[in-house]
């Protein structure tokens, strides 16, 4: 068995990743839970790759297979019904974990120097999550995926300059068709992954480099906190993690299997009570609220562009927030608990 | 006369003028690109309805037909003529429904409302339905796009 070693670790040297691994620690305190909630995203990650390809050998995206092709993995394809429904939940949960996961970095202000590039590419990576549920919304091909991404691609068209623009490179034209599912699946299927695998590389050789973050509160109580080692330690412990998280999914998977609506119809109205997927409920409700002048301005084009600068502040907190790793920033945690309170509110008003 | 040393070294040449090619010919590529990816626009100039498909409407009904890939909605006047929308809200393009019943026409997305002549009454649309022009020949109804 060593001789075996010694025989791959001449001809590949991953001694020295190894050897890192061995050496890492993770520190030990009251908010060490948020440090499984990247790999629980991992998981899911993982979860959705594999589901995604067996989907793909029976979905077909055309206009006239879409919504049959989706009914016969649910019914005829041997278990095809648990494979939806586990690649629909564990998109469900891996949003989840990604907003929990941002939200623990808001409040112990981890994204501080020096890691301001892990930040962004981690609010690009929840970008590109939140564009695989967008574009993997509409692949069903019923009358509410439809409704919901007219509405969805229509929004950038109350942006300046672009706006037009980038809906008509969304849609593939001024409006839904064909054209429009063939470009979300293959954004969906082969787009997205390679950015997302690219954008993880970049956010994991980060994480590495930096180290854990750990918590100012933390920080102040001694010289060097209590640590556990990452292998075998903390891998065992994440591995319990992952244990139950899988056995979350496969039950909600299992109770609640995801249904189809009826084949969407371009020259149908659309349907009554549209609903966007969850996390995006809050947008769809603020939309819904503003009126259509709003100070003689187009009611939608400021609901767009209040939104967007919101996000866009959000995406460049660490530019912002660019005070020593010293202070506690009871502001920024103030705004991130309002703005968590108001997409929170939104969503459940939403649902009444 | 020899220069001890050169202010504008070989390599620095090279790498501009390699490097600066480089980067126009990609630029010469970014307008194509940028046409390739949207498709040219299918919405009809105009469409010819058979007149005897709508002559038995009564006024004030309404009755739908395509528009190209888009719902249109063909409206009897009380003098007997003949109005047409496109079925599109104009908030953010939901296909709207006319509800006889209230003599509205209804978007379920967002909830507006507009009234029997399009005009938006409630709820976010920011303008009236898209109105087309719709004239009479031989036993055709021709709808097209208003001028």
């Amino acid at each position: 068995m060593n001789a075996f070693r010694a025989w791959i670790e001449e001809r590949l040297g991953l001694g020295a990743v190894t050897g890192f691994l061995e050496r890492k620690e993770v520190p030990r305190h009251g908010h060490s839970f948020l440090y499984y909630t990247g790999s629980s995203i991992l998981l899911f990650l993982g979860i959705q790759i594999a589901t995604g390809v067996l989907l793909a050998f029976y979905y077909r995206p055309t206009l006239a297979e879409a919504n049959a092709s989706v009914a016969r993995i649910a019914t005829e394809i041997p278990l095809g019904w648990l494979v939806r429904s586990v690649h629909s939940w564990s998109a469900t949960l891996m949003i989840a974990m990604v907003l929990v996961h941002l939200l623990g970095i808001s409040f112990t202000k981890a994204y501080r120097k020096p890691r301001e590039a892990t930040w962004l590419t981690g609010i690009l990576l929840l970008g590109v999550s939140l564009a695989f549920g967008f574009t993997g919304y509409l692949l069903p091909w019923d009358e509410l995926s439809l409704a919901a991404t007219k509405v969805g691609t229509d929004l950038p068209r109350a942006m300046p300059i672009v706006g037009t623009w980038l809906t008509r490179l969304m849609r593939a034209g001024d409006d839904v068709t064909g054209d429009t599912l063939s470009r979300f699946f293959i954004a969906h299927v082969s787009v997205l992954p390679l950015a997302i695998l690219a954008l993880l590389g970049a956010h994991l050789f980060l994480v590495q480099r930096h180290g854990m973050s750990v918590p100012l509160a933390e920080e102040k109580k001694g010289v060097k906190g209590p640590v556990l080692p990452f292998w075998p330690n903390f891998a065992y412990r994440e591995a319990g993690v992952w244990l139950i998280l899988l056995g979350t999914l496969l039950t909600m998977a299992v109770v609640f299997a995801p249904g189809l609506g009826s084949q969407a119809d371009l020259m149908a109205p659309a349907p009554e009570g549209i609903k966007p997927e969850w996390y995006f409920l809050f947008m769809f409700q603020t939309l819904k609220l503003f009126p259509a002048k709003v100070l003689g301005l187009d009611g939608e084009l400021v609901a767009v562009l209040v939104m967007a600068v919101g996000m866009g502040l959000f995406a460049l907190l660490p530019f912002i927030d660019t005070r020593p790793a010293e202070r506690k920033g009871r502001i920024i945690t103030a705004l991130v608990w309002a703005g968590l309170a108001y997409a929170l509110g939104m969503s459940i008003w939403s649902l009444l | 006369m020899k220069l001890p040393y050169s202010i504008f070294p070989r390599r620095l040449f090279l790498n501009g003028l390699l490097g600066g090619g480089l980067a126009a010919l990609g630029a010469a590529f970014i307008g194509p690109l940028l046409k390739f990816v949207i498709p040219p626009t299918r919405e009809p100039d105009q469409v010819s309805l058979p007149l005897a498909d709508f002559a038995d409407m009564a006024a004030g009904t309404v009755r739908n037909f395509a528009w190209g890939n888009k719902p249109g909605f063909l409206k009897r006047t009380g003098a007997g003529d003949y109005v047409a929308f496109v079925g599109v809200c104009t908030h953010l393009d939901c296909n709207v429904a006319f509800l006889p019943g209230e003599k509205r026409f209804y978007c379920a997305c967002h909830q507006g409302w507009y009234d029997e002549d399009g005009i938006n009454i409630a709820g976010p649309p920011p303008a009236p339905l898209r109105r087309l022009a719709v004239g009479a020949e031989g036993d055709q109804l021709i709808v097209k796009k208003a001028a």
